[in-house]
């Protein structure tokens, strides 16, 4: 492999490395430095990316203003921030809830799996959204890396002395204090953690609040790592 | 033109329980993908109301294609992929009527900057002025997460064109970050 097309593979999938690449990495130092450039540049791509786009305007809208009075316009401008707070304000505080356990449904195969997770796979998963587990009680039976409200997240299946336990690591989802809901013949809590919230869902509430507490505890950034 | 035949005429209340609650399900489960789906139209259109159209329509043909979807943890993908066509359906019949690059830039794009660090907002306003043939397959690979192989099949091009125009793509915002963009020695793209 030659300069030229390890860096359009750099360049196509900067989180990607084949052997080949790796070989070429290994002997040549412009292009390891053009990968990590990449792999930096990569991470402001996604952040530019995955801001949802609230503040985007209609166009037909735009282009259709017409000129109104100082008063007519002040009203809507105030119409607009009490619909906007009245929106915020009335929002469902368990709608963190509603897509967790509609994300857990979506993903029914992570109730199937029985055989644990290997180190090295767990590690990649957690690795792609900055997360660090440490030791727990529990056996990772399943897990898999999700889009989830504009992340990726981790998203595990533990399995406990009783019964299994799906697990979602949260970084970007903060919650105030710990929440509880039962939806779809689940339980769940969502509890607030050192980043973010971690919730637990199982088919019983037995043990939620251990796990919980367990992974709180357990889960770290990549950059608190040591 | 002919009609086409009448949907579902049985409305889910008239339902057994359990395909009323496989139905609610499903619209959760559509529902919950909502932002996820306005966010990746709203960067492929760059254009508010053409992306709530899209995504409208898509979720519209979703819904009447829900049997089609076996599995539920395919459904993001499902639902993307059906979000791109519509986009490249509606791109082919409004060719021309799609918003400028310029304005896209001035007007959609600075809605996308907003409230951000100027560093990100450049590299928005970058992603926008990217040509579509470009600007998709980066959305499709980061915001969909498809891989290079589901984009080709997508895209109907080979996975060495999707190696290329990604790489050319980012090859493009390399430059705002004062960094000398790489050679491209890939020269045409290989067709399909």
């Amino acid at each position: 492999m030659n300069c030229d097309e390890a860096r359009r593979l750099i360049g196509a999938e900067p989180y990607v490395t084949s052997r080949e690449l790796a070989e070429h990495l290994q002997g040549c130092r412009a292009c390891a430095e053009f990968q990590l450039e990449m792999v930096a540049l990569e991470a402001n791509i996604r952040r530019a990316l995955e801001e949802p786009p609230v503040a985007a305007r209609p166009h037909a809208r735009r282009r259709a203003v017409v000129a109104r009075s100082g008063w007519a316009l002040a009203a809507s401008i105030l119409l607009a921030i009490l619909a906007t707070l009245a929106v915020w304000t009335l929002r469902p505080s368990n709608s963190l809830a509603r897509e967790v356990v509609a994300h857990v449904i979506a993903e029914p195969q992570s109730w199937a799996s029985k055989d644990a997770v290997s180190p090295r796979a767990l590690e990649e998963i957690l690795r792609k959204s900055g997360v660090i587990l440490g030791a727990t009680p529990y056996s990772v039976v399943y897990a898999s890396s999700c889009w989830f409200r504009g992340h990726y997240v981790p998203h595990l299946v533990v399995r406990t002395s009783h019964s299994l336990v799906t697990v979602l690591i949260l970084r970007n989802e903060k919650v105030d204090a710990r929440q509880t809901f039962h939806e779809d013949g689940l339980a769940g809590a969502i509890v607030p953690a050192a980043q973010g919230s971690i919730a637990v869902l199982g088919e019983g509430s037995a043990q939620l609040d251990d796990v919980a507490e367990e992974m709180r505890v357990a889960v770290r950034g990549a950059a608190e790592s040591p | 033109m002919r009609n086409s035949p009448p949907e579902r005429t049985v409305s889910s209340v008239d339902l057994p329980p359990v395909e009323r609650i496989a139905e609610l399900r499903i619209t959760r489960l559509f529902e919950s993908m909502r932002p996820d789906l306005l966010r990746f139209a709203l960067w492929l259109t760059r254009d508010r109301s053409i992306a709530e159209d899209v995504v409208q329509e898509s979720l519209l043909r979703a819904w009447r294609s829900r049997d089609a979807l076996k599995d539920p943890a395919c459904s993001r993908a499902w639902l993307l992929t059906i979000v791109r066509r519509e986009h490249a359906r509606l791109y082919e019949r409004k060719r021309l009527e799609l918003v400028s690059l310029n304005d896209a830039s001035e007007h959609e794009g600075s809605a996308l900057l907003s409230q951000d660090d100027s560093e990100v907002q450049a590299l928005r306003g970058a992603i926008l002025r990217l040509p579509i043939e470009y600007r998709e397959p980066l959305i499709m690979q980061v915001l969909g997460g498809f891989s290079v192989e589901e984009i080709a099949c997508e895209l109907s091009l080979s996975a060495s064109a999707v190696l290329t125009r990604l790489f050319r793509a980012r090859n493009k915002l390399r430059v705002l970050y004062g960094m000398t963009p790489a050679a491209d020695a890939s020269g045409s793209e290989e067709s399909p």
